[in-house]
C-alpha cells in the first residue's frame, strides 16, 4: 500500500517539477478554496491522521503541511484550475490515491459503520440505562424481621448500619 | 554506571517476582512473616527502579556515549534541562520512567498502608508487584535503556565503543513543557494502577463495605489531576510548537491519553452513588478496571504502529507485550468478578427518575459512550482493513462531529446534577432551582445570537455555559447565605469557609466551572481565521484586526541549533501593539527543524503567527498568521479545574462548637442573675 501510494506522488512531484515557471503556483498562492478541499482529504505521508491541508508532520520543508501534503495541495490546486467542481476534485484524488486518503469514513459501504457505531452505543447505552433504572425502582426495599417475634425485630448493628446509611444520605 | 543500573533493574525484577510469588503465598499461608517480607520486597523494588533511574540520569548528565540509548537521545550541546527530557523521550527510557512514576505511587502505598487495613494490602501488594513484574520484565529483557554500544569484531565476537557524542534530542522535544508534560501524563496513567489494585483487591478478598472506595478515591484524583494537567499541556505544546494553529488533533495517541480520563471521570462521579447509596457496584469496580485497561491499551496503541500517529513511538515490535498483559488483566478482572459477583448487590432501590442518581447515569452514560466512540474511531481504520483489506482514515472531522453532540449533552448534564436531590427532586423544588440557571442559559443564548453568533454549535455550547456556570454560582451563593447569616462574614469570606467545609463538594463545581471555561474556550475554534503568505521585508499581511508588519529577518547561532527569525510589528486597527518574533531552529546535531511560534495571547484571541520557512525559489520568507478566539479560556480553565481538584483532596474542615450569647427575656435574667450561652454547631449546611 504504502508503494503503492508513492508512485502517483512521485510521478506528481516529477509533473510540478516540469510545470513551466507561471504555471506552477506557490503554496502561499494557492487560493483558500484550494486549501478548503485540501482539508476534507487526509496526507498520505504515512507519519500523521491530518488533513493534507493541515498536516504539521514534522520534517517537511516547511512547518505546516509537510512536503506530501504540499504535492497533493499542488495537485488539487492543479485540478481547481483546470476548472472542475469541488466534488469532482475529490473524487479524482480519491481514485488517484484510494480509500486512504478520506479524512473521514465515507457515508457509504464499510465507511458507514464508522459514523453509525456511535448512534448504536448510545442507542444500547441508554437502553442499557432504562432497564437498569427499571429494575432499580422494582427493587424490593428488605426490612429485617427477626422470625417468631410480633413486632419487627431491629438488631443493634443493623440499626447501626441504618444509622450510618442515612447519615451517609442525607449528608448531600 | 550504566551496569550499577542496568544491575538495579535486574534487582528490582528478582524482588517484583518475590513480591508476586511470595505475596500470593502469604495470601494462601497468612502467615505473618511471609506477608511482611512480601511487603518488604515490594518496597525494595521502589528503591532499585529509582536507582536505576536516577542511573541512567548520570548517564545522560556525564555525557556518557557508550550506552546506546544515551547517544540515541542526547548530545553535549544539549543543555542540561532537556537531558532530563531525554530520559523518556525514547522507547526504552519512558518504560523505565513509566516503572519509576508507579514505583512512587506503590511505595506511597505500601507506606501509608503499612500497618492498616490487614486484609486487604496483601492483595493489594500482590496486584501492585504483578504490574512492576511487567514492566521491568521489558524494561529488562525487550526494551533495556543500559544497552551498551558495540561493533563485532573479527573473532566473532563484540567489542564495546563509545561515541564522541550522541545524535541529539528531538527538536519538537526541546520545549520547556516537555519536560513537564510526559511526567503528568505518566503519572495519570500509572496512578490509575492504584485504584485498579485495591478494587481488584476488595473484589478478591471480599472485602467488606465500602472501605475500598474511601480509600482509593483520592487517589483516583490524583491520578485524574495529572492526566488532566498532562493533556492540557500536550495540548498547548501541540499549539505552541507544531505551528499548525490548533491544540488538538484527535492523533491516536492523543484519543489514547483521553480514554482513561473519560472512564475516570465517569468513577469520580458513580462513585458517589455507591458511597451515598450503597448502588452500582459493579459497575464502579468495573470502570475501575476498565480505566487501567484503557491505559495499558493506550500504551499499546501508542508504543506497537497498530495505528498511525505523528508521535515517534509508534514503531516498535513491543506490542505483542503489552497485548499478552491486556489479555491476562482482563482474565483475571473477569475470573474476580464472576467467582465474587454476589458481593458486589446492590443495597438501595431508585426512587424517582429526577433524582441525583438518573443525572449521574445519564452522566457515565454520556462519558462511556464517548469513550467507546473515540475508540472504536481510533481503531476503525484497523478494524475496515481486517473486513475489507483497505484501510479507512478516520481523521479529526469525523470526531469532532461525534462528540461536539455528545460534550454538550455533558455539559448540560454538568448542570442538571448539582440542581436535583438524592433520592427524589419534587416539582417545587425543581421549579426552584432551575429558573434561574434556565433563564440565564436562554438569556446566554440570545445575547450571543444578536452578538452575531451564528453557528449553531457554538450557540448551544455558550447558552449551556451560562446555564452551568450560573448553577454553580447559584449553589455558592446559597451556602454562603447561610454561612453569612451565622458568621456575618464577608461574601467572599463566607464562600471560602463554605467550600473548606465541604471541600470536595465545593471542589467538584470549581471543577466544573473549569470545564466550563474549558468549553467556552473550545467553541472559539468555530470563528478561527488563518492567512499564509510570502511576505518581502517591508511589507504588511492583514487578518482580522491585526496588521502585520515584516521589518527584517535575522539569523542567531544559539548552542544546540540555529535560529532563523522574522521581527514581526503587529498592528492593531493602525496602532502599533507589540513585536513578535517567529523563529525556526534548525538542529545540525541530528539535521531536523522546529518551528517557535510567536503568540499575542488575550482572553478574547490569540494571534497566532508562524515562520513557516523560506521559499527556495523565490528566496522569500513565508507567514501563516491565524486568529484564534477565546484559546485562552482552555489553558485557563484547566487551570480552574486543577485547582478545584486540589481543593477536592484537602480534608474538609473540622466542625467548630461556638459558644454565642443568646437574647434572655429580662425577667429570666432578673430571676437567675446569669447570662446562659447557646450553644451553636457550625457544621457543613448540607
Amino acid at each position: 500500500m504504502k508503494n503503492r501510494m508513492r508512485i502517483p506522488a512521485g510521478v506528481l512531484f516529477a509533473c510540478a517539477a516540469l510545470m513551466p515557471p507561471g504555471a506552477t503556483r506557490l503554496l502561499a498562492e494557492q487560493s483558500d478554496r484550494t486549501h478548503q478541499i485540501g482539508s476534507k482529504l487526509k496526507c498520505i505521508c504515512n507519519g500523521c491522521d491530518q488533513a493534507a491541508g493541515k498536516c504539521y508532520h514534522v520534517g517537511g520543508a516547511y512547518s505546516g503541511p509537510c512536503d506530501t501534503a504540499k504535492t497533493m495541495l499542488k495537485e488539487i490546486d492543479a485540478h481547481v484550475a483546470a476548472g472542475m467542481t469541488d466534488e469532482q476534485v475529490l473524487k479524482a484524488m480519491i481514485q488517484e490515491y484510494g480509500p486512504l486518503a478520506y479524512v473521514e469514513p465515507p457515508k457509504s459501504g464499510f465507511g458507514l459503520v464508522a459514523w453509525l457505531m456511535p448512534i448504536l452505543y448510545l442507542l444500547a447505552g441508554t437502553t442499557l440505562v432504562i432497564v437498569v433504572m427499571r429494575r432499580w425502582r422494582k427493587r424490593p426495599v428488605t426490612v429485617g424481621a427477626a422470625p417468631g417475634d410480633q413486632g419487627v425485630y431491629v438488631s443493634p448493628e443493623r440499626l447501626a448500619r441504618a444509622r450510618e446509611q442515612a447519615r451517609r444520605e442525607t449528608e448531600e | 554506571m550504566e551496569l550499577f543500573g542496568s544491575f538495579a533493574l535486574i534487582l528490582a525484577f528478582v524482588c517484583a517476582l518475590y513480591a508476586f510469588c511470595g505475596g500470593i503465598a502469604a495470601i494462601i499461608t497468612r502467615h505473618p512473616l511471609l506477608i511482611k517480607s512480601a511487603r518488604q520486597a515490594g518496597i525494595a523494588v521502589c528503591w532499585l527502579i529509582f536507582t536505576s533511574t536516577l542511573s541512567l540520569v548520570y548517564l545522560f548528565f556525564s555525557d556518557n556515549y557508550s550506552v546506546a540509548y544515551v547517544v540515541s537521545h542526547s548530545n553535549r550541546d544539549l543543555s542540561t534541562f532537556f537531558k532530563i527530557a531525554a530520559l523518556w523521550s525514547g522507547q526504552e527510557g519512558s518504560l523505565l520512567f513509566w516503572s519509576f512514576l508507579l514505583a512512587i505511587y506503590v511505595v506511597s502505598v505500601l507506606l501509608t498502608y503499612r500497618n492498616k487495613n490487614g486484609e486487604l494490602m496483601p492483595y493489594v501488594s500482590v496486584i501492585l508487584a504483578g504490574v512492576q513484574l511487567f514492566f521491568l520484565t521489558i524494561s529488562n529483557f525487550v526494551a533495556s535503556p543500559f544497552k551498551a554500544l558495540g561493533v563485532a569484531n573479527s573473532a566473532g565476537g563484540f567489542d564495546f565503543v563509545a561515541r564522541a557524542d550522541g545524535n541529539g534530542l528531538n527538536p519538537v522535544l526541546q520545549y520547556p513543557e516537555m519536560v513537564i508534560h510526559p511526567p503528568n501524563l505518566y503519572s495519570g496513567y500509572t496512578g490509575f494502577t492504584i485504584p485498579f489494585a485495591f478494587a481488584l483487591a476488595a473484589l478478591l478478598a471480599r472485602y467488606p463495605g465500602e472501605k475500598w472506595i474511601h480509600l482509593t478515591r483520592k487517589w483516583t484524583m490524583i491520578a485524574w489531576c495529572f492526566q488532566t494537567i498532562g493533556i492540557l499541556l500536550g495540548a498547548h505544546w501541540a499549539y505552541a510548537v507544531l505551528g499548525w494553529g490548533g491544540y488538538w488533533g484527535w492523533d491516536p495517541v492523543e484519543n489514547a491519553s483521553l480514554l482513561p480520563w473519560l472512564t475516570g471521570t465517569a468513577f469520580l462521579h458513580s462513585v458517589m452513588m455507591q458511597e451515598k447509596r450503597g448502588m452500582m457496584k459493579v459497575w464502579n469496580v468495573w470502570l475501575v478496571f476498565l480505566t487501567f485497561m484503557l491505559c495499558i491499551l493506550g500504551t499499546l496503541l501508542t508504543r506497537s504502529g497498530v495505528v498511525s500517529s505523528v508521535h515517534s513511538f509508534a514503531q516498535s515490535s513491543i506490542g505483542n507485550w503489552f497485548v499478552g498483559f491486556l489479555c491476562i488483566v482482563i482474565g483475571v478482572c473477569l475470573a474476580a468478578y464472576f467467582k465474587n459477583k454476589d458481593y458486589l448487590k446492590s443495597e438501595n432501590q431508585l426512587d424517582s427518575l429526577a433524582s441525583r442518581e438518573s443525572s449521574f447515569l445519564f452522566n457515565n452514560l454520556v462519558l462511556l459512550v464517548a469513550c467507546v466512540a473515540v475508540l472504536s474511531g481510533t481503531l476503525f481504520p484497523v478494524f475496515s482493513e481486517w473486513f475489507t483489506g483497505t484501510r479507512i482514515s478516520v481523521g479529526a472531522p469525523f470526531f469532532n462531529k461525534v462528540n461536539i453532540p455528545l460534550g454538550l449533552l455533558l455539559m448540560f448534564l454538568t448542570g442538571v446534577g448539582p440542581l436535583l436531590a438524592w433520592r427524589k427532586t419534587s416539582m417545587e423544588s425543581m421549579k426552584r432551582n432551575f429558573r434561574r440557571p434556565v433563564v440565564a442559559g436562554f438569556l446566554g443564548a440570545a445575547v450571543g445570537f444578536i452578538l452575531g453568533l451564528r453557528e449553531m454549535f457554538a450557540l448551544i455550547c455558550f447558552s449551556l455555559c451560562v446555564f452551568v456556570a450560573v448553577t454553580i454560582v447559584q449553589e455558592f451563593y446559597r451556602g454562603a447565605r447561610v454561612v453569612r447569616a451565622r458568621s456575618g462574614a464577608s461574601w467572599l469570606a463566607s464562600c471560602v469557609d463554605l467550600t473548606l467545609r465541604n471541600t470536595r463538594r465545593y471542589g467538584g463545581y470549581i471543577v466544573h466551572l473549569g470545564m466550563v471555561m474549558i468549553f467556552i474556550g473550545l467553541a472559539g475554534q468555530a470563528f478561527n481565521k488563518e492567512v499564509e503568505k510570502e511576505l518581502p521585508i517591508g511589507s504588511t499581511i492583514s487578518v482580522g484586526k491585526y496588521q502585520l508588519l515584516l521589518q527584517s529577518m535575522e539569523q542567531k547561532q544559539e548552542k544546540n541549533y540555529v535560529a532563523e527569525r522574522m521581527i514581526v510589528e503587529v498592528m492593531k486597527e493602525g496602532k502599533p501593539v507589540m513585536m513578535l518574533y517567529p523563529e525556526r531552529r534548525n538542529f545540525p546535531a541530528n539535521q531536523e527543524s522546529g518551528t517557535m511560534v510567536a503568540i499575542y495571547s488575550t482572553l478574547r484571541e490569540d494571534l497566532y503567527v508562524v515562520y513557516a520557512g523560506m521559499n527556495p525559489q523565490n528566496n522569500l520568507p513565508t507567514i501563516h498568521v491565524f486568529v484564534n478566539p477565546l484559546v485562552k479560556w482552555v489553558w485557563w480553565g484547566g487551570m480552574v479545574v486543577v485547582m478545584g481538584t486540589i481543593v477536592a483532596l484537602l480534608p474538609n474542615r473540622a466542625a467548630v462548637v461556638v459558644l454565642a450569647p443568646a437574647e434572655v427575656p429580662a425577667v429570666a435574667k432578673e430571676l437567675t442573675g446569669m447570662r446562659p450561652a447557646q450553644v451553636t454547631l457550625r457544621e457543613g449546611h448540607d
